[in-house]
């Protein structure tokens, strides 16, 4: 799971359609909002990365969205996911990271 | 009604964001804040991606890093992160850490064909040492060799430096930022005479255009793009051209894409260049105050091994490498070069690319004559299925950009000016185009070289890690600026070797040849990063040679190494970076590394204590070497000047170099570490605080040379988000300068000068006309102005033919950094882009009976990998050209590229060889 913080600036004049269109989008919920400037801070919550890059994708497509970044990340719940690596960078059981064997190919 | 731990962390990130932003919190918010974060502690730190430079808060908790954000005082992100910087905690935490030295052994003893064991360190100094006195011992200082790196700190790369050019006397320590921006340093040297550029990022917020050569910002540099995308949304007057060889990102939002033929804007900004004399539109102030024209050599090759060529190299790589000596000019070039068609060109300049002289702006207007609208849509036109008449009317607006009165303009570009057969030319004829126009060294006014690494400016640059450099700017083989160094370091006369050393490239060709033996990785991965690797893994594990790589985690170099030494990450030790805007950005250690792993800098400090200085500074064999003053051949003893001095011949470099009685008077523990950490002070147990000395000493190089730094503790203050140099103490405050070269901002400048580049200073051009250099009666003093070079159209040196029919460019991709080492560890990010695929055009694959997802091959004459076809996504690619990233290991395209560099700067072109593809 990856929760994080984004900040969303929407044209003023725009922001409650900005808001209602942020609120129909999946694992995103509207936390606060600055009418005179149109910020918006949002907080994702995504399975994985790519449905989190694609939410961000999504909200930086809305109409009147003059930009979204990430600003804040929360690490330490989801240790479980670094048991993953690429295929070939994967070690054998045991072996720790101490000499991984496709160091010996 | 209590919360749940996953709501009330949602209610504290939400708010934790709005502070960072500066949006005012409740009191609720405030609370729930503090409680979730309570027992953390934060600190401002530096991503430790590209060289956008972004400040990043990193909280940590029971020595664990535990949160980050964009840091809210950062000027250049301003709280914002990208998907890698969003990352900067997890690359830590892979699985896969290096954690002990391991060395190829076979029964307890080294063995090169031996399979990895763990060690200690100290056996693994002892290995250190010992195959370097062996290198040493059988060929002198020229026998060993550091691929450095844009991503040491600023302390390691100084560190680096003075070991090898002060230590062992040997030059051959060259950055892997070799590959990724030397261009734009020689261009910036011939043209300024002083290295970087001249704006910053606040141009963006000021200008009313921003033109992209060959920089796909919206996924390389995505903070300063966010930057961009809100002025195109906020000032009615900005316009955005992208120019690229296929349409990307960036193209989501430009005004104009222009997709050029590889080489093609070398056409296209002459064509600009010829348009703003042509409509009246040069500044002819600025023009006559600060600029002299210039332009060099043609002939001047294509930066491959210039010996023993044959010996290496395939029948079929032959085709391409034989142009080094002599060239056929193709029509296009004929036209370009004022030659003809056929003509057979010897490359008589390939040994002198960058001699250069002043014209007259009579021939430097003739030069330009060729470059009409014709014949630069014809030369420069990327995509087949785009009617001509609509690429020149881009290629016409784009002139019109160039000269319409009062329109501010930045240039940005990154890799596809840099690594090009002609990079330096063409970062020169950016300059050309803002230089005629007077737009250069005004806010909102730029030609802005970006950087790909955290430090390529602030260490390979400055500190001058480059095997020609040392600090500031000079250079190796200028005898005024040995003096200056030998002066600041307190070495003998003559200590430091004037012969230029190996650059990046030619480490692996000396490798091959058996002249290097001993090489040391630090902070890159040059096997899986140079060009035409196979030659340079079957050097490294096949030759009598000895291959150390230092690293975090096990790559591509760790695995053709013989030593691999377990590397700290940024925040498991103290550092410094500098980033594209001259802003010099500072961190503490956070975290202990894991295990044995420990930082480049203590590996380097450790070794010196085992070379005592009559082992290196006695005479030593430097074959080629009849600089000025020294015999031929030799490095001459500086031993007894040394012992004059004051050392004893059994003084150890470490002593000599870096733990000197000066240096040793900067104590650890010290108050600026504010109770963090300091791993390398505390392994060396005696004292002192390396990376505060050594800045502090480095500091002497640029202070009162325009490259001013500010002192160690000011860069630690907390209101401090960095720098940009020069920076200057004015009446107790030091002070930066946003904008250089221009006498509003920059206390370099004249009073009354307006603007002046004094990089050039002191120096003279002989007057020549357009093929060559006068006889040298008559001298132009450049003093205070920047040269508008004329660069010609020149074609790249393998083109696409009837066997290899296709462009390859390469590149990155936005989740993925350089080779993947660390960003393939943060399992998201690998998760988004597990695999690097082959983008081709759909009917390019229909015409090879390919689809989607295929396996293929891509192949050309020096090597193959296969990959999967992708055929839509983020890249749109022309017909008869295809996109493959690098990052991945498993798709290692470096065994396909070229490695033909600019003849200048020595730089790479990854952008444009000749390919073919088919069903694997």
């Amino acid at each position: 799971m990856n929760l994080s913080g984004i900040l969303v600036v929407a044209k003023p004049e725009w922001l409650d359609t900005v808001i209602a269109e942020l609120k129909a989008l999946p694992g995103l919920e509207v936390h606060q909002t600055e009418p005179d400037t149109g910020r918006i801070v949002v907080v994702q919550e995504a399975p994985d990365i790519r449905a989190e890059m694609a939410a961000l994708r999504a909200i930086k497509a809305l109409p009147h969205v003059v930009l979204a970044e990430m600003v804040y990340h929360y690490i330490a719940e989801d240790e479980q996911v670094f048991d993953e690596l690429p295929p070939e960078l994967q070690a054998q059981e045991g072996e720790a990271c101490a000499i991984p064997s496709y160091l010996q190919d | 009604m209590a919360l749940t731990r996953r709501e009330f962390l949602k209610t504290s990130i939400a708010a934790s964001t709005a502070a960072t932003v500066g949006m005012p919190l409740s009191k609720a918010a405030e609370a729930a804040v503090k409680q979730a974060e309570a027992g953390w502690q934060w600190d401002k730190s530096v991503c430790r991606f590209c060289g956008t430079g972004c400040g990043i808060m990193v909280a940590t908790e029971g020595g664990r890093i535990v949160a980050t954000k964009g840091d809210p005082d950062a000027p250049v992100n301003r709280g914002l992160n990208c998907v890698k910087g969003y990352f900067n905690g997890k690359i830590l935490y892979g699985k896969d850490r290096l954690t002990q030295p391991l060395l190829r052994m076979t029964n307890g003893k080294f063995d090169k064909k031996g399979k990895f064991q763990p060690i200690s360190w100290e056996q693994a100094m002892d290995i250190l040492e010992e195959k370097i006195r062996w290198a040493l011992k059988e060929k002198g200082p020229n026998g060993i060799s550091i691929f450095g790196s844009g991503q040491y700190t600023i302390h390691e790369g100084y560190a680096a430096a003075k070991l090898m050019k002060a230590g062992f006397r040997s030059n051959n320590l060259d950055p892997n930022a070799r590959h990724c921006m030397a261009s734009a340093v020689a261009a910036f040297m011939q043209t300024f005479g002083i290295d970087e550029p001249q704006g910053n990022y606040d141009d963006i917020e000021h200008t009313d255009t921003a033109v992209l050569w060959g920089a796909n910002m919206a996924e390389m540099h995505p903070i300063l793009w966010s930057r961009i995308t809100n002025r195109r949304l906020t000032h009615k007057n900005m316009k955005v051209v992208n120019l690229s060889t296929y349409g990307n990102m960036s193209s989501d939002i430009a005004d104009i894409e222009i997709i050029f033929a590889p080489s093609g804007d070398l056409a296209i900004q002459n064509f600009i260049a010829r348009e703003i004399i042509r409509r009246n539109a040069v500044d002819w102030d600025f023009v006559n105050k600060h600029t002299v024209f210039a332009t060099g050599p043609y002939d001047i090759g294509y930066g491959f091994r210039p010996a023993n060529v044959e010996k290496f190299a395939s029948a079929a790589e032959m085709e391409t490498f034989k142009n080094e000596k002599v060239r056929v000019l193709d029509k296009y070039e004929a036209i370009g070069q004022r030659r003809k068609p056929g003509e057979v060109v010897e490359q008589k300049n390939a040994a002198t690319p960058g001699k250069d002289w002043a014209i007259s702006f009579e021939d430097f207007k003739a030069a330009l004559e060729p470059y009409t609208l014709d014949y630069t849509a014809e030369v420069a036109k990327g995509d087949p299925d785009e009617p001509m008449e609509q690429f020149k009317a881009k290629l016409q607006a784009l002139a019109d950009l160039y000269c319409e009165k009062g329109r501010k303009i930045v240039s940005y570009w990154t890799m596809g000016f840099n690594q090009h057969q002609r990079g330096t030319w063409v970062n020169e004829q950016c300059y050309m185009n803002h230089l005629l126009t007077g737009r250069q060294s005004k806010p909102g006014n730029g030609a802005f070289s970006l950087t790909g690494q955290p430090s390529a400016c602030g260490t390979a640059r400055e500190v001058g890690t480059f095997a020609h450099r040392l600090p500031a700017d000079m250079v190796v083989d200028n005898k005024k600026h040995r003096d200056i160094a030998e002066k600041i370091w307190k070495l003998p006369t003559n200590t430091i070797n004037p012969k230029i050393g190996s650059h990046y490239v030619k480490i692996m060709r000396d490798l091959e040849d058996g002249q290097i033996l001993f090489s040391w990785t630090q902070v890159n991965n040059p096997w899986q990063n140079t060009a035409n690797a196979n030659h340079w893994i079957k050097a490294a594990r096949e030759m009598n040679n000895f291959i150390v790589v230092s690293d975090a985690y096990p790559g591509v170099s760790a695995k053709v190494a013989d030593l691999i030494l377990p590397a700290a990450m940024i925040n498991e030790k103290w550092g410094a970076y500098g980033n594209a805007e001259r802003r010099t950005q500072v961190w503490r250690q956070q975290v202990m590394p894991p295990g044995q792993a420990r930082p480049d800098l203590w590996m380097m400090l450790e070794l010196s204590k085992r070379f005592k200085i009559k082992e290196v500074w006695g005479e030593q064999p430097m074959p080629g070497l009849k600089a000025e003053g020294f015999p031929d051949n030799k490095l001459p003893s500086v031993l007894d000047e040394a012992v004059k001095m004051g050392y004893s011949p059994d003084s150890t470099l470490y002593e000599v170099l870096f733990a000197t009685p000066e240096n040793k008077k900067v104590k650890w523990p010290d108050p600026v570490a504010k109770g963090h950490p300091n791993i390398t002070a505390d392994l060396l147990k005696d004292g002192w605080f390396p990376e505060k000395a050594l800045f502090e000493e480095y500091r002497k190089f640029g202070s009162g040379k325009a490259h001013d730094l500010a002192p160690f503790d000011v860069y630690h203050h907390d209101k401090v988000r960095g720098l940009r140099w020069p920076v200057v103490e004015k009446d107790g405050k030091w002070v930066e300068t946003p904008w250089r070269n221009n006498e509003q901002y920059d206390p370099y400048v004249k009073k009354g000068a307006g603007f002046e580049f004094y990089g050039n200073n002191g120096k003279t051009l002989v007057m020549g006309n357009l093929d060559a250099p006068g006889d040298g009666s008559k001298k132009v003093d450049i003093s205070g102005k920047a040269k508008i070079y004329f660069r010609p159209y020149a074609s790249p040196v393998e083109k696409p033919d009837a066997n290899w029919d296709l462009w390859l460019c390469t590149g990155r991709v936005l989740e993925h950094w350089h080779s993947g080492t660390m960003t393939r560890r943060v399992p998201e990010l690998h998760r988004a882009v597990p695999a690097a695929v082959c983008w081709m055009h759909p009917k390019d694959a229909e015409a090879r009976g390919l689809k989607r997802n295929d396996l293929v091959w891509v192949e050309s004459r020096r090597g193959k990998v296969k990959v999967r076809i992708e055929t839509g996504g983020r890249n749109r690619v022309p017909r008869g050209l295809v996109y493959v990233p690098w990052f991945d290991e498993g798709v290692l395209i470096n065994k396909v590229t070229l490695d033909s560099t600019c003849p200048i700067s020595k730089e790479t072109d990854y952008k444009k060889c000749a390919v073919k593809v088919y069903k694997a």
